[in-house]
């Protein structure tokens, strides 16, 4: 149960760091953080992945402990076992994700778990006036024009992110971190949001901020703190900044990618896949692109910017609601998974958990799900007729499976991804969409996972290639495409280009 | 599943056999029990009353197996069944004059079927097009369909069977009741659907994970509306049976059928989650539901403690089932 009257005008909240520090085993996500985060500002925190960022808001959220160093909220020591103890301390994260729960009421959502409850005829009971008295008090103080009553899945994601803060505010809180708020948001919910930080602001509450875009941080942010490898990479007022200096501080000396020597790709013949003016509304418009056999084409963009669902869309997975899609000179409309799949596409989901294999099924049956027409012209498929075609891929993709009828779930996240991978290469396709196909797999299986493709291509596979990563973008692509809010802003030579300018595409576009 | 199953290598061969084969020995275990204590259950006649008992409700829960594994349920096929009877009933009635009666009762099996396999395809499509679970379509088609058998038969038993019909339901080939070669002959043939056509795998992929089969370029609908369709082909030809077996096709029969066909494919390890079943499984729920009902009624059971220890073998199986997947 949390406590539902917490200290009341506990603003201004100085937050300090000392050498603070976190290890995984063998892992360094965290190097002796030392930073004042003054109070009554909007501080923004940036780094690219794996910077430790995101090891730092775990940490003031209570969700892990440090393995090294000290906080200090106001002063006073700060060891944050559970996010309970954080918010007893003043401090509250507003998560990423959001964790309302749209069947029920606004006012239900802020109070949760700790409703107001009232002694009635003898029974103890919530007492839903004085809940929706609060939770309306709260909106209004917040300058929010919505109704306690108004059920959560009524509201647009912004308002869902603006009544999370709402829920943060409740609790008092003299420091407020904010993960990434606008990544899902439309640019009218942005400034929904931000006119909300600067109110909080004004109040005096001291607010972290997270966030991947660059032109947030120069219009909401007072200073910017960067961290870069697990390590303090440097803090600048952003009167004194510049994207320029920001991106430098987050990416330092740049090492050009590592690529093997690529075989230079015949573009005069037609097309493998052509891509025009593909649109669906809210998420990407006019999307246009060529792709030619053996070339691997990388989408670089920010989370958000509408990768996956270009991809998802031509693969037939999404609706779309406008354009063509031209596969081997054959233009397919409406098309279906099947169909697309009957046409020589391929597509490995970003998510192999929920979209890319049945957990529950063998590694066996997993190689096997998207061939079965292959496999089984007929209809008729038997254990030794898959084997061939299990057997191949265990050994191409020097796939690490001890027992291929053992359910797939058992393999670690690299060997997944090859299964994964394995699945529809036994489609023998002409185009793959390999959807970040490094994601969450150890360096080895990364490279191996690279070889792969590059492998691939040179046997005549059109490769797309998506990852968060744009470092692994710039190493396996032939040819860039930048995305950034639904649109082909760009399109880049790998060779020609480097991290820090490819990050800035991404981030601000090329006129900026 | 089962070579999964087989290979799956123990500490110790008794250890193993009991891991890997928990409902089979249990089953075995209850028969030498009934044959030890149970006056007249070894005897020929009763054991292939069992058999028949089991066929009618067997035949169904092979298709609803399936079903079960594409992560759907039916709930009709107790109505399903009874109005496949009455179909029947009323077409050997109606059409006796001009066709003859054998031909009559034929085309009224024909519809009956083509009723049961409209019908289950159309519950798929019902959740493809307007996402209504199979649940609910099926606990509207459990009433609905019972109501259209009383209106066919307008609340009497339909006794229009031509001569010689009542041995589909309750005659003997060499010795065997009728509905057991169909019994074995559904059990054949879901075998091997199951795990010997693409069809069968992909009935597995796509109540493993929807998302992920559907991104392998498998058409889910078409597959969970294909599992639906059979069961309901199915349950036409153990309804026809079961009228053939009673001698008249009636809105009443049948009831509380489809809660022993689910009981018999949960006993059987298929899970209700979906992904994850046999057809294997299923034959020695059907078994052991017949064994233990049987065995009770000769021990002078009463009817309601009947009742009870069915219940309480449900949840046993289940459990068994949740336990055995944690130690193997």
């Amino acid at each position: 149960m949390l406590d539902a009257n917490p200290p009341q005008n506990r603003t201004g909240g100085l937050l300090e760091f000392k050498d603070v520090g976190k290890t995984y085993g063998q892992t360094v996500a965290l190097t002796q953080f030392s930073h004042r985060f003054s109070p009554g500002k909007v501080h923004a925190l940036m780094g690219k992945n794996g910077s430790g960022k995101s090891t730092l808001v775990k940490i003031l959220a209570g969700v892990i402990l440090p393995s090294e160093g000290t906080i200090r909220v106001n002063g006073a020591d700060a060891i944050f076992h559970t996010p309970h103890d954080a918010f007893g301390a003043g401090v509250v994260t507003v998560h990423q994700e959001l964790s309302l729960i749209p069947s029920l009421s606004i006012g239900e959502n802020i109070f949760l778990g700790r409703l107001p409850m009232t002694r009635r005829f003898g029974l103890t009971m919530v007492d839903w006036p004085k809940l929706h008295r609060d939770a309306t008090a709260l909106l209004h103080e917040m300058g929010l024009d919505l109704s306690s009553h108004q059920l959560v899945s009524t509201l647009s994601v912004g308002q869902q992110q603006v009544v999370e803060i709402a829920k943060a505010m409740s609790f008092n809180p003299s420091v407020l971190l904010l993960d990434e708020p606008t990544s899902a948001l439309a640019t009218r919910e942005v400034h929904l949001l931000f006119t909300l930080v600067r109110r909080l602001r004004e109040r005096g509450v001291t607010i972290l901020y997270i966030t991947h875009r660059m032109n947030e941080l120069f219009e909401i942010a007072d200073t910017c703190t960067v961290l870069r490898d697990g390590l303090f990479a440097g803090s600048v007022e952003m009167t004194q900044a510049t994207p320029a200096s920001i991106v430098e501080m987050m990416f330092g000396e740049t090492a050009k990618a590592k690529r093997p020597a690529r075989k230079v790709i015949d573009r005069s013949g037609a097309p493998v896949l052509q891509v025009e003016g593909l649109t669906r509304h809210g998420l990407f418009a006019d999307v246009s692109f060529k792709v030619h056999r053996g070339e691997i084409l990388g989408i670089a963009g920010l989370l958000g910017a509408g990768r996956t669902e270009v991809m998802r869309a031509i693969f037939g997975a999404d609706r779309v609601d406008a354009g063509s899609i031209t596969v081997n000179g054959k233009t397919l409309t409406a098309a279906t998974p099947k169909q697309m799949k009957e046409a020589g596409l391929g597509y490995t989901p970003e998510n192999r958990k929920e979209a890319g294999l049945v957990q529950i099924l063998s590694t066996h049956d997993n190689l096997c799900l998207a061939s079965l027409g292959h496999i089984a012209p007929s209809g008729v498929v038997t254990r030794a007729r898959e084997q061939a075609y299990v057997g191949r891929q265990i050994s191409d993709l020097a796939i690490k499976v001890p027992e291929p009828m053992l359910p797939v779930s058992a393999l670690s996240g690299g060997n997944q991804q090859k299964v994964v991978i394995g699945n529809w290469l036994n489609t023998q396709p002409k185009v793959m969409f390999f959807d970040e196909p490094s994601r969450g797999v150890d360096v080895q299986a990364k490279r191996q996972i690279f070889d792969i493709i590059w492998d691939q291509a040179e046997r005549g596979l059109a490769a797309i290639f998506v990852s968060t990563e744009l470092e692994e973008v710039l190493e396996v692509a032939d040819r860039i495409l930048v995305m950034r809010q639904g649109r082909v802003v760009a399109e880049v030579d790998p060779t020609a280009t480097t991290l820090a300018e490819l990050y800035r595409l991404c981030m601000e576009g090329p006129t900026a | 599943m089962s070579v999964s199953m087989a290979t799956k290598t123990g500490p110790n061969p008794v250890v193993r056999l009991i891991k890997t084969y928990p409902m089979e020995l249990i089953l075995i275990v209850l028969v030498v029990l009934l044959i030890l204590t149970a006056p007249g259950f070894a005897s020929m006649r009763n054991l292939l009353n069992v058999l028949r008992a089991g066929a009618m409700l067997g035949i169904i829960a092979f298709g609803m197996t399936a079903v079960i594994i594409a992560g759907e349920i039916d709930l009709s096929v107790g109505a399903g069944a009874a109005l496949a009877g009455t179909i029947v009933a009323w077409f050997s009635g109606a059409l006796a004059d001009y066709v003859g009666g054998t031909m009559a009762a034929l085309i009224g099996f024909v519809a009956a079927v083509l009723v049961g396999f409209v019908v289950g395809f159309s519950v798929g499509k019902f959740r493809q097009w307007f996402n209504v679970p199979s649940f609910i379509c099926t606990l509207a088609l459990f009433t609905a369909l019972r109501g259209f058998a009383n209106l066919i038969t307008g609340g009497f038993p339909l006794t229009t069977f031509p001569p010689g019909f009542d041995f589909f339901g309750g005659g003997y080939l060499l010795g065997i009741p009728f509905p057991v070669y169909i019994f074995a002959l559904t059990f054949a043939g879901m075998h091997f659907l199951m795990n010997f056509t693409s069809f069968g795998r992909a009935v597995y992929a796509v109540g493993g994970n929807m998302e992920a089969a559907r991104l392998s370029g498998i058409d889910i609908w078409w597959v969970k509306s294909m599992t639906l369709g059979l069961t309901g082909i199915m349950t036409a030809i153990s309804g026809t049976l079961i009228a053939s077996q009673i001698g008249s096709g009636t809105g009443t029969t049948a009831t509380g059928l489809e809660l022993d066909v689910i009981a018999a494919v949960i006993i059987g390890g298929t899970s209700l989650f979906g992904g994850k079943g046999r057809i294997w499984g299923t034959l020695i729920g059907v078994l052991f539901l017949g064994c233990i009902s049987n065995g009770m009624t000769l021990l002078n059971v009463s009817e309601y403690w009947q009742y009870v220890v069915r219940g309480g073998i449900i949840l046993g199986a289940v459990l068994l089932n949740q336990v055995l997947e944690r130690v193997r």
